[in-house]
This record gives structure tokens, C-alpha cells and sequence, in this order.
């Protein structure tokens, strides 16, 4: 028992984890299928995500007593569910595309600025940083939404804020570092301007580090954007996403569960895929480290 | 030391500045509550009385430099719908909130911690495996959802709870398991890290190595050494609390804060957002301080960092 | 006589170093009271052991870090230093080779990308001028085309070297800053460097401060040399006098230190005494603690860099006879 549990808590580091684990592989293949039925949404969707089906309202999945023609069945106004989910995937994942993006751009940006005039700009923004930091940011994005009303593009502007003190603060340290490397200073020398400086030769050299801050920030923004619409406050009908169809399948949960776990599914298995990719891709990277 | 303190002070009292601020700019300049609350049709001399009424007629530094005033004095204004004062109206939710939030904490300490010490000793075992992957479905499933399952099961399926308002015990539970899962899967995954790092300190093989009982090496070395950094995270949780809170308190029909902000927030209520506002930022301003200071108690070696450096080289 | 190209008078530059956290705060001089002339196509070579100050003069001399007291005129008129007007179109007439090519490169683009970005920078001529400026520059430094469209990591470290000296000479500068050019090559390799710089410096007639600490290149490129100690110059002259006949109980030293054939090894003189640390500069002449000659003068007073003949100085009171103290015996 002794000897069992010790080796057990300190094992060797083994070369046997170097394959890619099967839920990894699965994680990575759920992604691929929602970024596919978000490129193809228009050829897959068998309906409108507005058509209504008088017929066929409230009629559950097929194989649970409801007609092939609706397989993930309908909703109170007998809208085909698997069509609403599609363009309910796509919605979601453009805005925390668009989101993502944005707060990418706005961060990086400040974070530029903090490092190339360090002193008050720097401490302007750390302020900043400090900020939204310290509120939950679902909270500052309702007090903002309710205030501004609920246009799409309003909507997604407010999401790009969520995140980009992150960006801001890894490009401010990383970039003062790249500030101090051989080939900024080799540049600085040759009497490059500050934009070519740091758009051609520090963003370059510092890509990476961005890049998995912006993977993990994602499954964030997708969840926020579900959370805001779910409360009602987010993506506003007659559009759809997949936060607003929960949201409206909780008012059927009794009648019609069916509305709500589908979309309660995708969001579920999307965010848990990215983790278990971003887990698989900080291990190996901390291996590679070492 | 005292100068980090002072420091972190000082950038905490920015951040309140800074929050007072944003409220005011979001909820002052973005709309016209008077023709929120008096709707558009409402004679134009009842809307300048109302403005009156409610200082919105004087100009916007004013308005600003009154509302710096009054939140000195502790006065937060009136609620639109109700007329109350809105710190009043905050308050009396606070209590349903703490009855929902501080349970769910427990609850997140009490099955995240044992899960996480538990996976790490049997590192690589199908045990440890199986909770990493539910740590892992607990964090990213998002709690509006993870509730509604739970209803679905439990209350309409199975009949075993009710869906949602307050009352008994039975009340509690759905909420409470809802608010804490995600906690409590941050917390077992740090737990696993934290235990997994002390266990491969040579103080541990030492331990062993000297004969002690594996078991008492676990509990009088491992354990306490790993509790340190485990426990400070904690603080840094406060904010997921906090925001999930929202969500399921309206899941839930609770009547806290959360559902307090969304329905204010839909009919404009002004004051009692700001106060809201202003209550969840002191928290989780006070969390990340008293985090710090934790961290300056529980781990000596923080404590004299900052002193040792100014010593020069140590 | 024509204005020289660069002149510096009484250069000084400290760093405030803080210890800790809440430590008091102490400054380095890393150059103090340092005066140099550059004439045009002259290559002035800055010798001293590693942290003596020569790498800070360098950047002082090409205006990449402000000086704290001093002036320097470039081509008759003053330097203007960094946040300056003027000061990044003048950085077409001043380039620098750094000691690491690789760290001078970004490794995000090519060879031929980096060689053009000081064109692009000043605008030199039309885009096509520029493609034939690039390739006139890769063969002046021994590079072959195929290099051009390569990535610094698949060069080895003496093409990485040219290819840095070939940016440096884009803009055609009037001067060249060579910071340890060759400490980070191999030394098969820094011979055929040396050998570049010296042909490249006499085809081209740019002048150049060539900082190093390997005497012998020194010897071979340069038309004056300059010895450094802890921030200040104690003897300056043409190489073949410093060297052949040096005058500083410090050039004896370091002149002593290069291997020689014909010469027994007990020759070398062996300094004693802790390597210097600018943190804690010595009061008077601050090669005393080290030097087998000091006499009481040399603890109390800073001797200056004064003359000894024509195109030769040097700062010991030993040679200048202000020693106060026992006899000369090495420089008899």
C-alpha cells in the first residue's frame, strides 16, 4: 500500500503520454464539426430558423414519439429546433469571433501603448486594467447592455471589451521585454519608426504567446455571450443563439425539454472541448519547457 | 512590506474611483430615465418635474459632483420604482444572497478540496482521471444551464425538489449544488496541482525515506503545505461567485441581489444598479486585498521577500 | 585642418543603481569625462576589459543613450539625442554592428527584408534602386543571392555577421559603430570578419570605433586605439606605439597578455588585486589598488589624459613624474 500510493503520487515522467489522449482527439473533432455547421449553416439547416410549422408544434424529437420530418422536434411555434441550433451555432460562434477579435485589437493596442511610453500612459492603463478586473464582468456588461440598448453590433462591441485587459497586460510585459531584445534595439537603431518597430518587428516576435491567450479567452466569450442571452439582455429574438434558446426553452421545460438540452449540449461540450485541447496544449507546452 | 501594502491600497481606492465613475457615466449619459419611468406619452410638464425631482435638469458636472457628495455621506440615492432609498433596498436582499453564496462556497471547499487531495494521490489512476474530467465539465459548463438540468431531473423527472422561490431546506439545495459546482471544480483541480507539487518536494521523499507512515507524511507535511496556495485561490473565486450568482439566482427565482440587479437593470432603476454596482466592486476589491494580506500570513517566505530584497542580495 | 567627423568632449554617464526594494539608491559613472575625436574615414579602436564603459561610449558616441554632461558634434554640428528631432533621419549617417548577429536579427524575416529595412526606412531611391542597392550590399559582404531569401537561423554565425554589416552599410553612414563584432563567432571565422571590415573600411572610407577587447584585430584595422579603465581613457595613440611601447601601467598589462611566440611566459604581468567594479570606483587614479607602480599621489588624485609627444597621451602620474612616491622601475 505504502509503496503503491507513493509511486503513484510521484511517477516517473513517462514518454507514454506523448500520444494526444482519445478525449483530446474527440474534443478536437466536436470543434471542427461546430466550425463546419457554422461555415455550412445555410446547406444544412433544413428549415428557416423562423419558419413556423403550425402542424408540428411542441412535437418532440423523432424516436421520441415526434415525426422525422423535425428529428431534434419543434418549439411552441413549431420552429424546426435542429435549424434553430444550427443558426443558433453560427450566431454564437461569429460574435465571439467578432468579440474575440476585437478585444484582441483594442488590448493589444493598449498594451502597446503602455510599453512604448511607459510612465503615466503605462499607468492609465494598468488603472484600467485594474478596473475590470476587479468586477465581474457579467455585471459591468449588464449595468452597460440595459443602458444601451440591444443592438447586434452594440452587443458584440461590449463583448470585445471582456478580455482585453489580458491581452493588454501580456503585450505591455512582453513587448517591453521584445523592447529590450538584440533586434528591436538593432531596429530602434536603424531609425524605424515606433509602428514598424512594433508592428513588424515586436508583434511578430511575440504572436504566439498572444495567439493561446486568444484560444483561451473564446470558450469565455461564448459562454458570456450564452449567459447575457440566457438572462434575456444578449442576443434579442426574432434572431437566435445558443444562450437565447435556452433561455426560451426554459419557459417549456416541463412541456418541451427538448428545446432547452440541445442547445444546453452544444454549449456544454464546446467550452469543456477547448479546455481539455487548452489543458493538452499548457502540458505539452510546460514539457517542452523543462 | 508596508509599502506594498500602501501601494495595493492606493490602487484599490483608484479602482473604487474608477467604479463610482463608470456607474455614473453608464447610467447617467446612455438614456433618458425619465422617459423610461414615465413613458413616452407622459405630459412633457410631469417629465420636466420629474427631472427636477431627480436633478436630471442641472448639468452633468453637477450632477456629478452631487452624486461624489452623496455617496461620501453614504447616500445612494432613492429607488425610480419604489421610492425607497436604494441602500435599503439593497440590503434587505443581501441576506437571501449570503444564504445562497456562503453555503455554495462551503460546498465548493467541501467536495472540491477532498476531491482534488484525493485525485492527486492516485495520480494517473482511473480515479484520478475520472474527477479531472468532471473538474473539468464542472468549470466550463455553464451554471444557467448546469441548473436547468438539474431541474429537469430532479424536480420535473424525478419530483424530488422544487424547481426554484424560497422556503425549506429543499429550497436551498438546487441552487446551492448549481452556485458551488464550479467552484468546487476550480478548487480540485488547484488542489491536485498544489499537492501534486508538494508531494514532489525532497521534504516529502525525505519523509518517507525516514520510514514515517505514508499516512502521517500526508497529513502532517503534504496536506499543510498544500493548503497554502489552495486556500488563497479561494479569494480570487469570490468573482465567479459573485457573477454566477446572477445567473442562478434567476434560474432559480431567488430573490437576491442577482435578481435584484437584472430586473433593475431591465427597468432602469438608476440608484439601486449604482448600489449594486458600488457593493460587488467593495467585495471584490476587499476579496483581492485580504488575498494578499493571506498570502503575507500563510506563506512566511511572501511575508519577507519584499525585506529581503531591499537587503540587497540574500 | 578639416573639422572632424565626430568629436566628444567630457562625456559622462552614470546609471542609478537601486539595492532592492528599499535600498538606497548609488550611481555608476559607466563613462566619466571621456573626450574623443573621430576624423572621417579613421577607425578608432576602444579597448578595456569587459565592463570598463567602452560598449556605453559606443552608444554615447552614435547618440542611441543620452550622455549626462558632455557634448558631442557630428560633422560640425551637435548630436541630436533619442526623442530628439532629427534624431531618426540621423541615423542614416551612424549605424551600429552589434556583438550577437542573431539577437540583432529578427528572426521573423528574411536576410534580404532586414539588408532592405534601412532603405525603406530613409526612403532611399525608387524600390528598384533599393533591390539593387540589397543586391550591390550582399556581395560586397560575401553573400551569395541564395542567402538573401534565407532566415537568420539557417545562416551560420559569420554569414549572420555580414548580413548585419551589410544593413549597417545600407544607408551608406559616414560612420560605424562595431560593438565586440567578432567575440560571438568562432575563431576560424573572426579572422575572415576582421579581414572584411578592414577591406570594406578602406574601399568604402567610412570611419569607424571599433570596440573590442581581442588586441591583436585591434592592431590590424585600426589607424588610432584607445585604452579604457573603469569609464576613462588612461592612454590613446596609434596601435603600433601603444602597443609596441606602452606607457600605462594597465596597456603594459593587457599588451602583455597577448599570446607571443618568441616570448617566455613569466613575462606576463599578472595584475593583483580584484577585477574592477564600477559599483565601487577607488578614489585617485582608480587603477591604483592594482597597479605595482602607484605611489601616495595615485591615491589621491585623478591624474588626467594629458600628452606625452605628438598623437600620444596618456593619464599616470608615474609617466607624467607627479607620482609622489617611490621610482619608476617598469617604465625606465
Amino acid at each position: 500500500m505504502l509503496n503503491a500510493s507513493h509511486e503513484g503520487a510521484a511517477p516517473p515522467r513517462s514518454a507514454a503520454r506523448t500520444a494526444i489522449p482519445p478525449l483530446v482527439v474527440a474534443a478536437v473533432v466536436w470543434l471542427a464539426l461546430m466550425l463546419a455547421i457554422a461555415l455550412l449553416a445555410d446547406v444544412l439547416a433544413p428549415y428557416d430558423y423562423a419558419a413556423l410549422d403550425l402542424h408540428h408544434r411542441l412535437s418532440p424529437p423523432a424516436g421520441l414519439g415526434g415525426t422525422v420530418l423535425h428529428p431534434l422536434g419543434t418549439d411552441e411555434l413549431g420552429r424546426d429546433v435542429l435549424s434553430r441550433l444550427i443558426a443558433s451555432i453560427r450566431m454564437s460562434l461569429l460574435i465571439a469571433f467578432e468579440a474575440t477579435c476585437l478585444g484582441a485589437v483594442l488590448g493589444i493596442a493598449l498594451g502597446l501603448l503602455a510599453a512604448h511610453f511607459r510612465r503615466w500612459a503605462e499607468q492609465i492603463v494598468l488603472a484600467f486594467v485594474d478596473f475590470q478586473a476587479s468586477m465581474p464582468f457579467l455585471i459591468l456588461a449588464l449595468a452597460v447592455l440595459a443602458f444601451f440598448g440591444n443592438s447586434l453590433a452594440l452587443f458584440i462591441a461590449l463583448l470585445g471589451l471582456h478580455g482585453w485587459e489580458r491581452y493588454a497586460r501580456i503585450t505591455r510585459v512582453l513587448a517591453i521585454s521584445a523592447g529590450a531584445q538584440g533586434y528591436a534595439i538593432a531596429a530602434r537603431q536603424l531609425g524605424a519608426e515606433p509602428w514598424r518597430l512594433y508592428i513588424r518587428h515586436v508583434l511578430p516576435n511575440i504572436a504566439s504567446s498572444l495567439i493561446v491567450t486568444l484560444t483561451l479567452a473564446f470558450p469565455e466569450v461564448i459562454l458570456l455571450e450564452c449567459g447575457l442571452s440566457f438572462l434575456g439582455l444578449g442576443v434579442q429574438p426574432p434572431q437566435t443563439s445558443l444562450g437565447n434558446m435556452v433561455g426560451y426553452g426554459r419557459d417549456y421545460l416541463t412541456r418541451a425539454p427538448w428545446i432547452l438540452i440541445a442547445p444546453s449540449l452544444v454549449i456544454a461540450l464546446s467550452t469543456m472541448s477547448v479546455c481539455l485541447i487548452g489543458d493538452c496544449l499548457r502540458d505539452r507546452m510546460d514539457k517542452a519547457l523543462q | 512590506m508596508l509599502r506594498f501594502f500602501a501601494v495595493r491600497l492606493l490602487r484599490a481606492l483608484i479602482t473604487i474611483a474608477l467604479v463610482v465613475t463608470f456607474a455614473f457615466i453608464v447610467l447617467r449619459v446612455s438614456g433618458d430615465p425619465a422617459l423610461e419611468i414615465m413613458s413616452v406619452d407622459a405630459p412633457p410638464e410631469a417629465i420636466a418635474a420629474f427631472r427636477k425631482a431627480w436633478g436630471l435638469d442641472a448639468p452633468l458636472w453637477i450632477q456629478y459632483a452631487r452624486y461624489l457628495l452623496a455617496i461620501l455621506h453614504g447616500d445612494l440615492g432613492q429607488s425610480m420604482r419604489d421610492g425607497r432609498e436604494a441602500v435599503v433596498v439593497v440590503a434587505e436582499r443581501i441576506p437571501a444572497t449570503l444564504e445562497l453564496t456562503v453555503p455554495a462556497l462551503l460546498f465548493s471547499l467541501a467536495v472540491g478540496i477532498p476531491a482534488g487531495v484525493y485525485a492527486a494521490l492516485q495520480r494517473n489512476s482511473r480515479t484520478d482521471r475520472a474527477v479531472m474530467v468532471a473538474a473539468i465539465a464542472g468549470f466550463t459548463v455553464p451554471s444557467f444551464v448546469f441548473g436547468l438540468l438539474l431541474v429537469l431531473v430532479f424536480s420535473i423527472r424525478l419530483g424530488w425538489l422544487p424547481s426554484g422561490g424560497i422556503g425549506g431546506l429543499g429550497h436551498c439545495i438546487l441552487p446551492i449544488v448549481t452556485l458551488g459546482v464550479g467552484g468546487a471544480a476550480v478548487l480540485a483541480r488547484f488542489a491536485r496541482g498544489a499537492m501534486l507539487e508538494v508531494l514532489g518536494q525532497p521534504y516529502i521523499r525525505a519523509g518517507s525515506a525516514r520510514g514515517l507512515p505514508w499516512r502521517r507524511v500526508i497529513v502532517s507535511h503534504a496536506l499543510p503545505n498544500a493548503a497554502i496556495p489552495t486556500l488563497t485561490i479561494v479569494g480570487f473565486m469570490v468573482g465567479n461567485l459573485i457573477a454566477g450568482a446572477v445567473l442562478v439566482e434567476n434560474v432559480f427565482s431567488w430573490p437576491g441581489l442577482g435578481r435584484l440587479l437584472v430586473v433593475s437593470v431591465v427597468s432602469r432603476d438608476l440608484a439601486v444598479v449604482q448600489c449594486i454596482l458600488l457593493l460587488i466592486a467593495a467585495v471584490m476589491i476587499g476579496a483581492n486585498v485580504t488575498v494578499d494580506l493571506l498570502y503575507g500570513v500563510l506563506d512566511p517566505r511572501i511575508r519577507t521577500a519584499p525585506l529581503c530584497a531591499g537587503a540587497g542580495r540574500c | 585642418m578639416t573639422v572632424p567627423l565626430l568629436k566628444a568632449e567630457r562625456l559622462v554617464r552614470r546609471y542609478g543603481v537601486r539595492h532592492g526594494f528599499f535600498g538606497r539608491k548609488s550611481t555608476v559613472h559607466a563613462v566619466d569625462d571621456v573626450s574623443l575625436t573621430i576624423r572621417r574615414g579613421e577607425t578608432l579602436a576602444l579597448v578595456g576589459e569587459s565592463g570598463c564603459g567602452k560598449s556605453t561610449t559606443g552608444r554615447l558616441l552614435i547618440g542611441l543613450e543620452p550622455a549626462d554632461a558632455g557634448a558631442i558634434s557630428f560633422d560640425g554640428t551637435v548630436l541630436p539625442m533619442p526623442h530628439e528631432p532629427g534624431w531618426r533621419s540621423s541615423r542614416a549617417r551612424m549605424q551600429m554592428v552589434f556583438q550577437d548577429p542573431l539577437a540583432a536579427l529578427d528572426r521573423h524575416l528574411t536576410i534580404r527584408e532586414q539588408i532592405r529595412e534601412p532603405l525603406d526606412i530613409h526612403r532611399f531611391g525608387s524600390p528598384s534602386e533599393r533591390a539593387e542597392r540589397v543586391a550591390a550590399l550582399l556581395s560586397a559582404v560575401g553573400l551569395g543571392t541564395d542567402h538573401a531569401t534565407r532566415y537568420p537561423h539557417e545562416l551560420s554565425g559569420g554569414q549572420r555577421q555580414r548580413a548585419v554589416l551589410a544593413r549597417a552599410l545600407a544607408p551608406r553612414p559616414d560612420l560605424i559603430v562595431c560593438d565586440e563584432p567578432m567575440s560571438a563567432l568562432d575563431v576560424s571565422i573572426q579572422a575572415q570578419i576582421i579581414n572584411l571590415l578592414a577591406d570594406l573600411q578602406a574601399e568604402l572610407g567610412t570611419a569607424m570605433l571599433f570596440i573590442s577587447h581581442d588586441l591583436r584585430a585591434v592592431r590590424q584595422v585600426s589607424h588610432r586605439v584607445a585604452v579604457m579603465y573603469l569609464g576613462r581613457i588612461v592612454e590613446e595613440g596609434p596601435p603600433d606605439e601603444v602597443f609596441g611601447a606602452p606607457l600605462h601601467p594597465y596597456t603594459q598589462a593587457l599588451v602583455s597578455a597577448i599570446p607571443h611566440p618568441r616570448r617566455r611566459r613569466t613575462e606576463r604581468i599578472l595584475l593583483p588585486g580584484d577585477p574592477p567594479n564600477p559599483m565601487n570606483r577607488p578614489k585617485g587614479c582608480a587603477f591604483h589598488p592594482r597597479c605595482p607602480i602607484a605611489g601616495s599621489a595615485c591615491k589621491l588624485q585623478l591624474p588626467a589624459l594629458e600628452p606625452v609627444k605628438e598623437s600620444r597621451s596618456v593619464a599616470c602620474h608615474a609617466v607624467h613624474g607627479t607620482t609622489g612616491g617611490p621610482a619608476i622601475r617598469r617604465l625606465a
